[in-house]
């Protein structure tokens, strides 16, 4: 542990605080994409049949929306 | 300058007999056209390069009940109710087939509009399947494609670019699980056209470059597709149609009174199929016929496969938008039978 201790020390102190703050850029901009993959797939599941019909509803020439919920 | 004026009057006369009927021989007698190089025509995407085969020898099989209502409620959007009871077959590695009963309800939402698709279909235990087809210009296209499910780890997703030139077409994808790919295809003669394919998964850093061509005139059309993968496929297909009509339109001709049962046979069109494939890694050789009857009141189409497989479905048109459909898969060597059923209405 104290080889590595020293090791990281001395990496850290050469490259300075620029390769810290690359690395965790790299990190949030991953963390952030898998967040906003995450919730863009949520969005997507439960929005997309919805999107449709309100696109078709407000489409010319407009249905009713007796004609949506009926079975006929 | 006499034979010019009897040659222009020759259409007009009232043609007699067989004459009515089967048309002028013209076309056969007429010279080849000379190949405009720099015109030729846009190929078909790559990924339908093997549509006509795909068409006959692919057809929707499925085991047990299928109803499927489509309600139109404009011209652009549409609602559709789909049940469907029936077994569904679970990959297995052994040769045994394990089936398990399935019945499940799917509802669809489909808006159709020139420049916009959409298409979303979704079951009811989550799973969504969506489908967006955009055209961005006139010749860039954006789809996406995606299935997406509750359980974590198993949606996928696909987006494609493509982009249509004159004479060529190409296509970018993105997939999930780190998927790239591009394929280009162009036309070389007006007749033949050739492409290729590479992909790259980032998850299994995986790559492959295939090659295709396509041949195809009015009454064949032969591809040929070979894959880094190992894959070799080989299809040939041929469009049996024209004579054939205008000898039922002829006869139909003598049995004036009874026209109304030979309109059954009015838009005939018959395709034969055939298809090869060699899969190098696993040492599997798989070949198959097929036929695809387009009638005017049912499809009909079956085929023969080298691994003892026949299978058939037709679908015929009971009345202006109802459709019944029967569909039966036999694997010999398996032991597996597969009937099914059903019943399609609205467009």
């Amino acid at each position: 542990m104290a080889p590595k201790a020293s090791l990281k020390g001395k990496g850290k102190a050469g490259k300075g605080s620029k390769g810290r703050k690359e690395q965790s850029t790299a990190n949030c901009v991953k963390e952030w994409s898998t967040w906003a993959m995450k919730k863009a797939k949520v969005i997507v599941h439960f929005g997309f049949i919805p999107l449709v019909i309100v696109i078709g509803m407000n489409s010319e020439p407009k249905p009713s929306l007796y004609q949506l919920l009926s079975p006929v | 300058m006499g034979s010019n004026v009897r040659h222009t009057n020759e259409p007009q006369q009232p043609a007699l007999g067989l004459a009515a009927v089967l048309p002028p021989k013209q076309d056969e007698k007429a010279e080849p056209a000379k190949v405009d190089w720099l015109n030729l025509p846009c190929p078909v995407p790559f990924e339908e390069i093997q549509r006509e085969a795909f068409m006959s020898l692919k057809p929707e099989l499925f085991e047990g009940l299928r109803f499927d209502f489509t309600k139109g409620l404009n011209q652009k959007f549409s609602l559709s109710h789909s049940v469907f009871m029936g077994s569904t077959e679970l990959p297995s590695q052994s040769s045994d087939t394990i089936k398990v009963p399935t019945a499940h309800y799917e509802f669809g939402a489909n808006f159709l509009d020139p420049k916009l698709m959409l298409v979303g279909r979704v079951l009811a235990d989550g799973r969504l399947n969506a489908r967006v087809k955009c055209d961005l210009t006139d010749n860039l296209t954006l789809k996406i494609n995606a299935q997406l499910t509750n359980e974590p780890h198993f949606s996928q997703g696909m987006f494609n670019f493509d982009y249509k030139g004159k004479d060529y077409r190409t296509q970018f994808q993105i997939g999930n699980n780190a998927f790239y790919g591009a394929n280009y295809i162009q036309s070389v003669s007006p007749h033949l056209s050739l492409g290729s394919e590479i992909f790259w998964l980032g998850q299994q850093r995986k790559s492959g470059i295939g090659f295709a061509a396509r041949y195809n005139t009015d009454k064949m059309v032969a591809t040929a597709q070979i894959a880094s993968t190992g894959i070799l496929a080989l299809s040939y297909v041929q469009k049996v149609s024209e004579k054939v009509r205008n000898l039922l339109k002829f006869l139909e001709n003598f049995n004036a009174q009874n026209l109304y049962s030979h309109k059954k046979f009015w838009h005939l069109q018959v395709s034969l199929a055939s298809d090869f494939m060699y899969n190098h890694l696993t040492r599997d050789v798989t070949s198959s016929f097929g036929y695809d009857y387009i009638l005017r009141q049912c499809r009909l189409r079956g085929k023969l496969d080298s691994n003892g497989v026949i299978a058939a479905c037709l679908e015929e048109r009971l009345n202006m938008g109802v459709n019944f459909i029967l569909s039966a898969e036999v694997d010999h060597r398996k032991k597996d039978y597969k009937f099914g059923f059903g019943l399609t209405v609205g467009e």
